[in-house]
């Protein structure tokens, strides 16, 4: 059982200033720590284009790591470029995960590209950083993890770990596209993939968390880490249709395991839900939970996935 | 190699299609039996929500000779993929391998974008009635588009050589900007992978097996390979990546390569041993060739003009 204290929101995109990439949106944070401060890598958006249609880029803040409510830096550019006529990433990286393993900064980020029967598909891309985090080369032009027999698309929200001397990548797959008022609308759940060299991946090929409230339920932002004896994940899901308000919307989920492998899904000891006011008032999404100097924190987006940006919890009780 | 042709077998125009087929006859590709030869190719139909063009497989049965056609798919071969799956739009080519008592279809699916015209990727299906109908492995390819093989596979042709599967295929490099009145061009090249169930398959990751003639924008198509005494023949189909539709010159035509170790290739167009007829329906562009041995001779299945519009033609290889 987790209870966590909400300290507010951190980041709020709207109100950055002379950055044409980032005007809206600050989606699916995640941190990567520093000696004195903390960097919180987000994806954010332009100004949506004449047909309303949206590009993607990620970007970060630094935050002060004594005060993780003082942001001390906004990057200067995105920290990847958008890919070329007819890539899988043309139209967008989003989300991003970053680690740094042996001096070396590798992200891991999801690529858009825009399809013509459905909006888009989704897979995953690889590259490295030169300059400590702050822009990163991909490795080739293509994804890294894409789709398979069993996994037909939107390959997305990578999330990256090591543990025991493996890569582990815990990301979303595409089951189905279902169809609300003729929209398309994505189904999708959460999956992993383990590696020696963190680009030649093995499958999993099982879905490791049980839909809960609808069939068609679909599952974000596997976010995962190792605590007091097991390993916990964070997500979030959703309704298939209508999920766009409070009522279908993003809630955050909980999961845990002894191996990685087999998931006991409980979201009764998620221990944080939607406020009764405000910013974070009609769902909560894309958790991303870290320890840091001796606390556990979680950063989350808040109503309309982020689109006023992300917020701050402390956990303030954890009962085995 | 010398090959004596024999002329266009199949013209769409002459025989009821199924499922409302508007002609094309393309990409012939077989499965030899004892008293018959079926030959699947692509053949198009109208999509009612866009107006665009869907392809899908049909197939005709010949007699040995090729001179009569026995019959004519009735029902639908392999269904076009689901809402969002990589081969939605169409399945063209199909080829088809018999292997330990197991009928494989290697399909090439596509699927259309927004910023360029389609995105192709490999599926697999089996068959467990002779041929007469395909059921997919699942609703994801089987080989799609990697770190350096960054978009567009297609066009497996598989074979079975001293206890390994091998796949001939191709991969796009890029898209050419649209320009002078031409959408954005494609540029793709041959390549090759192996495995040891004709399911999981390693790639050589961007390695291009057969090198150009033309120039590096050459788009080689729909390798065929076929093994006569102790060395390999490949055939396939290459042109310019622009202004190829109604130019002769720039065109589809055939090209040749041999190997004796499945590694290295040796391009050698002098000796493809058939060329452009003087006129008629292969007298301006021939391509997606297909060989095959049946009987203890080689044929060669190929179109002609206009991609396949009127159809196919046969040519055996002659005896030295």
């Amino acid at each position: 059982m987790f209870k966590w204290e909400k300290m507010g929101r951190v980041f709020k995109p709207t109100e950055v200033k002379d950055r044409s990439w980032l005007k809206e949106f600050a989606q699916a944070p995640a941190v990567l720590v520093f000696d004195d401060f903390v960097r919180v890598y987000f994806s954010c958006r332009p100004s949506a284009d004449e047909n309303g249609q949206y590009v993607s880029y990620s970007a970060y803040v630094d935050l002060n790591r004594e005060n993780l409510l003082e942001i001390k830096k906004i990057s200067e550019t995105p920290i990847l470029k958008l890919g070329e006529l007819g890539t899988f990433d043309e139209f967008g990286t989003y989300p991003v995960s970053v680690i740094k393993y042996e001096n070396e900064f590798r992200v891991y980020y999801a690529g858009w590209t825009r399809c013509e029967s459905v909006p888009f598909n989704v897979a995953i891309g690889y590259g490295i950083s030169k300059d400590e985090g702050k822009t990163f080369d991909k490795i080739g032009a293509g994804p890294v993890l894409s789709y398979s027999i069993d996994e037909p698309f939107i390959l997305s929200g990578p999330k990256i770990r090591r543990f025991n001397n493996k890569w582990y990548l815990f990301y979303i797959a595409g089951k189905k596209w279902v169809l609300d008022n003729e929209k398309p609308e994505p189904v999708y759940a959460i999956r992993m993939a383990t590696s020696d060299d963190g680009i030649n991946w093995i499958k999993h090929n099982k879905d490791l968390i049980p839909a809960r409230v609808e069939n068609n339920e679909a599952q974000a932002s596997p976010d995962v880490f190792f605590y007091n004896g097991k390993y916990h994940m964070f997500f979030c899901y959703r309704h298939s249709t209508n999920y766009r308000g409070k009522e279908n919307g993003y809630r955050i989920g909980y999961a845990s395991s002894p191996d990685l492998i087999n998931w006991e899904r409980d979201d009764s000891k998620v221990g944080i839900d939607v406020s009764a006011e405000g910013w974070d008032s009609e769902m909560i999404s894309y958790p991303h939970v870290f320890e840091l100097d001796g606390e556990v924190y979680m950063f989350y987006l808040g109503n309309q996935v982020g689109k006023y940006g992300f917020g701050l919890a402390k956990l303030e009780k954890y009962q085995p | 190699m010398k090959w004596q042709k024999k002329g266009l077998i199949f013209d769409p125009a002459k025989h009821n299609l199924p499922d409302d087929s508007i002609g094309f006859a393309q990409s012939p590709q077989t499965l030899v039996f004892d008293d018959f030869v079926r030959v699947y190719f692509s053949t198009r139909k109208k999509d009612a929500a866009t107006g665009k063009y869907l392809s899908f497989i049909a197939f005709a049965d010949f007699d040995k000779n090729f001179t009569k056609v026995i019959s004519i798919s009735s029902k639908t071969v392999i269904e076009l993929g689901g809402l969002g799956c990589f081969d939605e739009h169409g399945i063209f080519p199909i080829n088809i391998l018999r292997h330990d008592g197991k009928i494989f279809a290697y399909t090439c699916g596509w699927s259309r974008r927004q910023s360029v015209s389609v995105e192709t990727s490999t599926g697999l299906a089996f068959s467990d009635d002779e041929g007469l109908t395909f059921k997919k492995a699942g609703m994801g390819p089987v080989l799609t588009s990697s770190l350096y093989e960054s978009m567009l596979v297609g066009d497996s042709f598989v074979q079975f050589y001293e206890g390994v599967f091998h796949m001939w295929y191709i991969f796009g490099k890029k898209w050419i900007d649209a320009k002078d009145n031409e959408p954005p061009a494609r540029v793709y090249k041959i390549a090759h992978a192996t495995s040891t169930d004709g399911i999981s398959w390693k790639k050589e990751e961007g390695k291009q097996i057969i090198t150009d003639s033309l120039n590096a924008d050459e788009c080689q198509a729909l390798p065929t390979v076929t093994k006569i005494g102790n060395r390999y023949h490949m055939y396939f189909c290459f042109r310019e990546a622009t202004d190829f539709r109604n130019n002769p010159k720039r065109g589809y035509r055939l090209g040749y390569a041999w190997s004796d170790d499945l590694m290295n290739w040796n391009r050698d167009d002098e000796n493809t041993g058939i060329s452009f007829s003087e006129k008629g329906w292969d007298s301006e562009m021939m391509c997606y060739p297909h060989i095959f041995q049946c009987d203890d001779k080689v044929y060669m299945l190929y179109n002609g003009n206009g991609f396949g519009k009127q159809g196919f033609g046969i040519a055996e290889l002659q005896t030295s």
